[in-house]
């Protein structure tokens, strides 16, 4: 919101300080200022000037030649193009030099053959409307060569707000509201402002029913002798400066009423109304009404409507209807001070996305006492200092409804502890000292019957919803005393030391391993998945917890997993890069269903969130040399070696069974990891390469093409793992252990892990280690079978291995491959 | 017999200085040295000789042995100084080739900028807590004291999580105060916690607006806890993020779960007069906080009377992209490798 300086300044004596100083001290003390800027900069670099003569342009019909005094120095020859220049007019004059804007600097010139010193500005040239039909003609008062801005007292700033921080103080929607603020922090007086109604005609009162709970008050004038056109400058001037664009005098002094004391208001032409008066009552669905702006509106039962009669002529608290506005020979008028309930105008103007000046107030609650009132009051004093033939032709019509939703506003007292307020604050400031502060914003302190307690009276504009409880004065003590200045206290008390607990510990020692030692990228993705990546995965039949109201269409779903956000940045990282290796550790949500409980619930309906660490690793394929390269392999190294890493035995290795890989994972090229051998043990982490007809659809075809393998592991379930894993200590030794290499040649079907646990058997307890180093197939190998070699090293930790010792393991083995189907091939 | 010797020495020493390397010299000396060598072949000869001459060829055989030793010595430790002299002339290093690139990985920005605050408040006696993403509704507001129809929660545009009929409604956590609720749900008073994470907001994103960013809520409950502790504590905060003194300001802000609540600048670290970063102020808005309201610690069943709280926030995306002087926040989650590289 803008609020002009000068308008202020209408309210309390701002001499001796600047807009600049105004700005600080409402930033320390009252809300958040964006911004102060000059008001039409360009009125400060005009003079006003007098046209001496106004001659015919002798090579031009339309133009002028004029004689212009500014004041200094010989008269101005100046050409200018405007009808309705003439001599006697006092004008705005742009000198040789001045710059109405960063493009447009005024230079001699000819025009036309004739030489042209200057320019004889419009309003519009200004900064001051939309007005280019002619010349701006001046006030003929106005100073002789003075800048335009000081000659008429047009000099301002624009203080911006930031309106989030004004979201609970309806009073300081308008400048009156500001101004208070000012007097309290200046301990300046607020200068009295006219808001008493004039005397009332004779003519009945105008008739108005209150049909709906959303409406409390509804106060209806008839104003009669009014003569429409356009505003004075001071008016206009001082709507142009906070934005809003003059329309005609009536319009303008309806928003300039609304501006300086907050409270919307609506002037209807009387012509338009029926004379079974106004009913204000809730919408019927399907009725339609087309407002102000042109537009036609579907109504629904939530909305309140101002009715002429049957006929609905206004959407309450948002927008007039455009049947019943005021027009150029408008006379007769019927004004509008109502109050409306906040959240039904807040609902309907968020509804229809028409957020206006008065719907922005109304859904901060305004005051419903003394605030209709002073308005009206104002609006007609304001409307009668510019045209004096205006008369209140009717007593007021004021309908309270006793059934409304916010009950009347009334002067509400708060008990408060000027101790609680030096507990709170951190401050010493004595009750009396805190009792003045409260009396500077206008709260009345008197004694409270309980000791070291005052009581405290808020006034209407202040009671609907900022002051309501004790803690809120401590607020306004603390910002008018100035936070700033509250000394500094360390908090005192015992630390005891916190836990970083065992999730965070887990997760930075994989991201430092990962990072560090494997040379992957961390990430950090949206947790909404897009559709068509989706369906690209395979996934998008998968029940996802989805949004409601997406960014962008096709992106409500929220992953289930990491890892379909990492796949979906690959096509991009690879065309930029060959190796590409990600991981995040994130969240997957699982939408609610009734077996999963949530975390930490406070609801059955809340959503399962699961942590999860998904790695991704695509590079340009490339032929195997031996057994352990390929992407799926070497990743397989890199997640082996996370347990390690945390200290704790490896996972178990193995097939993954039906339903535990995704749909996205290559059927056979692909391997879960468990926390122990048990033939029911979950899945604690799942690695595999990309489903052939997946990483074709992900695009890493062609130039891209890529192996690609993935893993993702469950957080929660490594968690559970690393408690229940053994730590990998094993005592070191005092008896020299005996390295034999050996190699089975088994049936290829025969699975490795059948090999090792043979080996394990042979070894009857003495395996200190099993290493795979090589496997082959090929010439001296029987069709069909592959050899597996191992380093394996033999040790007892009460004595020391002997060579028969060596032989024994090798005649175990031998018979182990025999009953695997093969033979213990070669050994060293 | 003399010339016979002194031609063997002649010809043992013209191979010496002509051997390139230490294995060729072994070679040469081992066909003087060993079994059937030419020092052996001369002794061996001694006993067939005639008596008288046996003691002079011995004595003989034996000088040139010796002569031979010391020059085998001598011609060994020139060739070691040679090769020290060789691997010290460094052959063709060229200091400006380029570092060759070494393998290594990242750790994304908003963990590097988090875990030195979820260090930081540890050693603080902070707790570091986890809250849902997807929240109810009624933690993400009402118990904020934001009630339905607040004008406050058009500030921030909320995604909302579709919700099987009758169920409670839940949204996209808008901010980390939630975690706020359930902390008081959790920890009994006093306690210090911190809660950093995900939230989302419902809205355009350019280059400093985006639909998902990051912080960091903190939480203090005890007794006597003062506008004043809250400042203190600010200024340690900003201490420990910047790593020296930082001047601040306390300005009213509103947050309905905050009563009084502030905005809270800190002098612009990166600049005197005025920078892009402050936008020309000195100031940077950086930790909106106040006393916990006492609405939210009531509906977090702790007695205001007995205890008061404050709460604060910060913008870890912010701070990842002022720290780095990043000028588009979109970088951050767009998980592009040219970006993450760079930490």
């Amino acid at each position: 919101m803008k609020i002009s300086y000068r308008w202020l300044a209408r309210h309390i004596d701002l001499s001796g300080l600047s807009a600049e100083q105004v700005a600080a001290d409402l930033t320390l003390s009252t809300c958040e200022v964006e911004s102060v800027e000059r008001f039409a900069p360009c009125l400060s670099d005009v003079t006003v000037g007098h046209v001496l003569t106004r001659e015919k342009h002798p090579d031009a019909d339309k133009l002028s030649v004029c004689s212009v005094d500014i004041g200094q120095g010989a008269p101005l020859q100046i050409v200018c193009g405007a009808p309705n220049v003439r001599a006697g007019l006092k004008v705005a004059v742009a000198t040789v030099g001045t710059s109405l804007a960063p493009d447009f600097k005024i230079k001699k010139s000819k025009i036309r053959g004739v030489e042209s010193c200057g320019m004889i500005c419009s309003e519009r040239e200004l900064g001051l409307g939309e007005d280019h039909e002619g010349i701006w003609e001046l006030d003929g008062a106005a100073a002789l060569g003075q800048p335009v801005a000081a000659a008429l007292d047009l000099a301002d700033f624009v203080i911006e707000i930031d309106n989030k921080s004004l979201t609970h103080r309806p009073d300081l929607w308008g400048h009156r509201g500001f101004a208070r603020e000012l007097s309290a922090i200046y301990q300046r007086p607020l200068k009295p402002l006219d808001t008493s109604l004039p005397p009332a005609g004779a003519l009945a009162p105008f008739p108005v029913r209150i049909e709906s709970k959303a409406c409390a008050r509804f106060m209806a004038l008839c104003l009669e002798g009014a003569a429409n056109g356009k505003s004075p400058l001071w008016l206009r001037t001082l709507l142009l400066a906070v934005g809003q664009r003059p329309i005609d005098v009536l319009v303008d002094v309806s928003n300039f009423v609304m501006l300086d004391l907050a409270q919307p208001n609506h002037l209807f032409d009387r012509r338009r109304l029926s004379s079974e008066g106004i009913v204000v009552r809730d919408a019927r669905a399907g009725e339609r009404l087309t407002t102000l702006d042109g537009i036609e509106r579907k109504l629904e039962p939530a909305d309140l409507l101002i009715c002429a009669g049957p006929k609905p002529i206004g959407l309450a608290g948002v927008m007039g209807g455009e049947e019943t506005k005021v027009a150029s020979d408008t006379t007769a008028l019927v004004l509008e001070v109502a109050s409306f309930h906040a959240a039904t105008i807040r609902r309907t103007a968020s509804r229809l996305a028409l957020r206006t000046d008065a719907s922005a107030r109304f859904e901060k609650t305004l005051a419903n006492r003394d605030l209709p009132e002073a308005a009206a009051g104002h609006l007609v004093r304001t409307l009668q200092s510019i045209q004096p033939a205006v008369r209140l032709s009717a007593p007021v019509t004021d309908q309270r409804n006793e059934q409304a939703l916010v009950a009347a506003t009334a002067e509400l007292s708060i008990l408060l502890r000027p101790e609680r307020v030096r507990k709170l604050l951190g401050v010493a400031l004595d009750d009396a000292a805190i009792s003045a502060i409260l009396k500077r914003l206008g709260l009345a302190v008197s004694p409270a019957d309980k000791p070291g307690w005052v009581q405290v009276k808020i006034p209407c504009e202040r009671a609907t919803k900022d002051l309501t409880e004790e803690q809120d004065l401590v607020e306004e003590v603390g910002r008018i005393h100035r936070f700033g200045n509250i000394p500094t206290r360390a908090l005192l008390e015992t630390i005891r030391p916190p836990q970083l607990g065992a999730r965070r510990a887990i997760v930075r020692k994989l991201e430092d391993r990962l990072a560090l030692a494997a040379g992957f990228h961390q990430t950090i993705s949206y947790s909404f998945l897009a559709d068509s990546l989706r369906a690209k995965l395979g996934i998008e039949g998968l029940p996802h917890s989805e949004v409601v109201n997406p960014v962008a269409e096709g992106l409500s779903a929220m992953r289930r997993s990491v890892v379909p956000s990492l796949l979906g940045l690959l096509e991009s990282n690879r065309r930029h890069g060959q190796d590409v290796r990600l991981f995040e550790v994130g969240k997957g949500y699982l939408p609610y269903a009734p077996q999963e409980a949530g975390i930490s619930p406070t609801s059955s309906a809340e959503p399962k969130e699961v942590h999860e660490l998904g790695l991704v690793w695509a590079r340009p394929p490339k032929a195997k040399q031996r057994f352990d390269e390929g992407v799926l392999a070497e990743l397989h190294a890199v997640v082996a070696d996370l347990l390690p890493a945390l200290g704790r035995a490896d996972l178990v290795w193995g097939p993954a069974r039906t339903g535990e890989l995704p749909a996205f994972a290559h059927p056979v090229r692909a391997l879960v990891g468990r926390a122990d051998k048990a033939p029911d043990a979950r899945a604690v982490a799942v690695l595999a390469e990309l489903e052939p007809s997946v990483r074709r659809a992900l695009g890493l075809v062609g130039d891209l093409d890529s192996e690609v393998a993935f893993a993702a592991l469950s957080i929660d379930d490594l968690q559970h793992a690393v408690a229940a894993l053994a730590t990998r200590y094993h005592p070191v030794s005092s008896f020299p252990g005996i390295k034999v290499d050996v190699a089975l040649a088994l049936p290829s079907a025969v699975p490795a892990a059948d090999a090792l646990a043979a080996i394990e058997r042979a070894a009857k307890g003495l395996a200190r280690g099993i290493e795979l180093f090589d496997v082959y197939s090929g010439p001296n190998i029987a069709a069909g079978h592959r050899s597996l070699a191992f380093h394996v090293v033999l040790e007892d930790s009460s004595k020391t291995l002997e060579d028969k010792d060596r032989h024994k393991f090798l005649e175990r083995l031998a018979k182990e491959a025999q009953g695997l189907g093969g033979e213990l091939r070669a050994e060293s | 017999m003399q010339s016979e010797h002194a031609d063997l020495l002649a010809g043992y020493r013209a191979r010496m200085s002509s051997a390139a390397s230490q294995e060729v010299l072994r070679s040469i000396e081992r066909e003087a040295f060993d079994k059937g060598g030419t020092i052996a072949g001369m002794l061996a000869k001694v006993p067939s000789l005639e008596p008288s001459e046996r003691a002079g060829a011995g004595r003989a055989a034996n000088e040139l042995k010796r002569a031979l030793e010391a020059d085998f010595a001598a011609a060994r430790e020139r060739l070691a100084q040679a090769a020290l002299e060789r691997e010290r002339s460094g052959g063709d290093f060229d200091a400006t080739l380029p570092a060759p690139k070494a393998r290594r990985g990242s750790l994304h920005p908003l963990t590097q900028v988090q875990r030195e605050l979820e260090d930081l408040f540890t050693s603080m006696g902070y707790e570091v807590l986890d809250g849902p993403e997807i929240e109810l509704e009624r933690n993400n507001f009402d118990a904020l004291n934001i009630a339905k129809d607040h004008p406050a929660r058009d500030a921030m545009d909320t995604f909302w999580v579709k919700t099987p009929p009758g169920q409670e409604r839940l949204v996209l956590r808008t901010h980390t105060s939630p975690v706020q609720v359930r902390a008081m749900a959790h920890l009994k008073p006093p306690f210090r916690a911190i809660a950093p994470g995900k939230v989302f907001r419902q809205e355009t994103t350019d280059a400093s607006h985006e639909h998902t960013f990051h912080q960091m809520e903190g939480l203090v409950v005890g007794e006597g806890i003062s506008v004043g502790n809250l400042i203190g504590t600010m200024q340690t905060l900003l201490q420990g993020i910047f790593g020296r003194a930082i001047e601040v300001r306390l300005r009213p802000g509103y947050f309905p779960f905050v009563e009084p609540g502030f905005e809270l600048d800190a002098r612009c670290p990166f600049c005197k007069q005025g920078c892009s970063v402050c936008k020309r102020s000195t100031w940077i808005e950086l930790l909106p906080c106040g006393l916990v309201h006492p609405r939210v610690l009531e509906a977090g069943g702790i007695d205001i009377e007995r205890y008061s709280g404050f709460a604060f926030g910060l913008g870890l995306s912010r701070l990842v992209m002022m720290r780095h002087g990043i000028e588009d926040v979109r970088h951050l989650l767009a998980g592009d490798l040219r970006f993450l590289e760079q930490f």
